[in-house]
């Protein structure tokens, strides 16, 4: 269980550091609940604007 | 005491400290860290802390929301499901005025319908039978449980076909969130808020006493509760709205799904804007994702702090598969119910939101359904 660990750490953290490094970072950390119309945590609209 | 004696521990601590993850987990969180600051974004790297933060208070006291709610509904005991609300009571006195009161906070809102109902009574099976839920998949995968990265893995991958059935589940119909502190104020919303977790505690309460129960939180989920509703208040200030778990595992996963050539352009949820902005950016770009990340490197320092890191054997195949079969529906469930038992339930509530109170009593029956469920995969019903 231990190597399995190992590559899975290893492979989670070149992911997270290449996907950060090729994708664009337009300022501070959002969460979908910053957007207009979102309703819900994920972006969800509210059901009284569909 | 013998020299034997009080050479033992000191030798156990020596020989317990699994360098090798402990290193790995702090190198990795140095790198996360390090990575938001060279982008001038202090709050991303205070996330990534709160969430490692979290990972260690909840490894080291145990807080488990499953296992609680499993003793509640099997023996009646109520010392867990207390030590939850304990967290939700710390952390709605930041949570209900800030959010009322400031520019740029919110609390954790929902609308209600049958897509919550769903998702929260899916989510209550799936917990119960991958024997974690939101936070606790995250942490104890970090803290070294083969059996949870299996949960984690499937959770992720629930929650991609969550984000594509949700839409759907919306258009069965549903009412805008109702948020105490939009009716009565903010000072008016935090007592209405305090006063529905009171009342929730005398109910729970209440059953244990006629069960025969305990209800008496441990030491551990008293002292766990506090340090974990505080923490939870500092990711609310440094991120803006209340810890949420399960987005950020549906972001790794659809960006995970793009990079093997899916194409989301033609999926609702996608082309929110919300979403949309979190497939397209750095996933360190997603509160959600940074105290996710913080909170599996927290617990995996702590747990290789503690002893030998991830020494145990693979449990057998039946356990596997409800690890597997949980995680599904778990990921499934956050969607559809927005939110696990973090983001929807003590974020919900901590909130003044209606809909934190109903995701709980949806998600209970489904958890009594999972019980049921466990000796098929060789679990126990305790």
């Amino acid at each position: 269980m231990r190597k399995t660990y190992i590559i899975v750490v290893v492979l989670a953290l070149a992911a997270i550091v290449g996907n950060h490094l090729i994708s664009p970072s337009s300022g501070r950390a959002v969460s979908p609940e910053d957007f207009a119309g979102a309703c819900a945590p994920c972006g969800a609209p509210c059901p009284s604007k569909k | 005491m013998t020299t034997a004696t009080m050479a033992a521990p000191k030798s156990g601590a020596t020989f317990g400290i699994d360098r090798l993850f402990l290193v790995l987990a702090l190198i990795a969180t140095a790198i996360l860290v390090a990575l938001v600051l060279l982008d001038g974004q202090p709050a991303s790297a205070a996330l990534i802390l709160g969430g490692f933060g979290l990972g260690i208070a909840f490894l080291k006291a145990e807080f488990s929301y499953t296992a609680s709610w499993r003793r509640f509904l099997t023996r009646g005991e109520a010392g867990g499901l207390l030590g939850g609300l304990i967290v939700i009571a710390i952390t709605a006195l930041a949570v209900v005025p800030v959010a009322a009161l400031k520019q740029n906070f919110g609390g954790a809102i929902a609308p209600l319908g049958p897509s919550l109902l769903i998702g929260a009574f899916t989510f209550g099976i799936g917990m119960q039978l991958a024997n974690g839920c939101g936070s606790g998949t995250l942490y104890t995968a970090g803290g070294g449980s083969g059996r949870m990265l299996i949960a984690l893995l499937f959770f992720v991958v629930g929650s991609v076909f969550g984000s594509l059935s949700l839409p759907s589940a919306l258009s069965l119909g549903g009412i805008d969130p109702i948020l105490a502190s939009d009716y009565l104020g903010p000072w008016g919303g935090l007592a209405a808020t305090l006063a529905s977790i009171a009342l929730a505690a005398v109910l729970i309460v209440a059953v244990a006493k006629r069960r025969g129960a305990s209800f008496m939180p441990s030491r551990n989920y008293v002292i766990g509760g506090i340090a974990i509703g505080l923490l939870c208040v500092g990711v609310f200030i440094a991120g803006g709205h209340p810890w949420s778990v399960t987005f950020g595992y549906t972001v790794w996963g659809a960006k995970a799904a793009a990079a093997l050539g899916f194409d989301f352009s033609h999926a609702a949820f996608w082309q929110w804007p919300g979403p949309k902005h979190a497939l397209a950016e750095s996933v360190l770009s997603d509160t959600s994702s940074l105290t996710d990340f913080g909170m599996l490197f927290g617990a995996m320092a702590v747990a290789a702090a503690a002893k030998p890191f991830a020494r145990t054997a693979w449990p057998p195949a039946k356990s596997l598969l409800a690890a597997g079969i949980g995680g599904l529906l778990m990921g499934w469930g956050a969607r559809l119910g927005f939110g696990c038992n973090i983001g929807a339930f003590v974020g919900g509530v901590a909130s003044g939101s209606l809909h934190g109170w109903v995701w709980f009593a949806a998600a209970l029956p489904g958890c009594l359904i999972g019980i049921r469920l466990r000796p098929l995969f060789g679990l126990s019903r305790d």
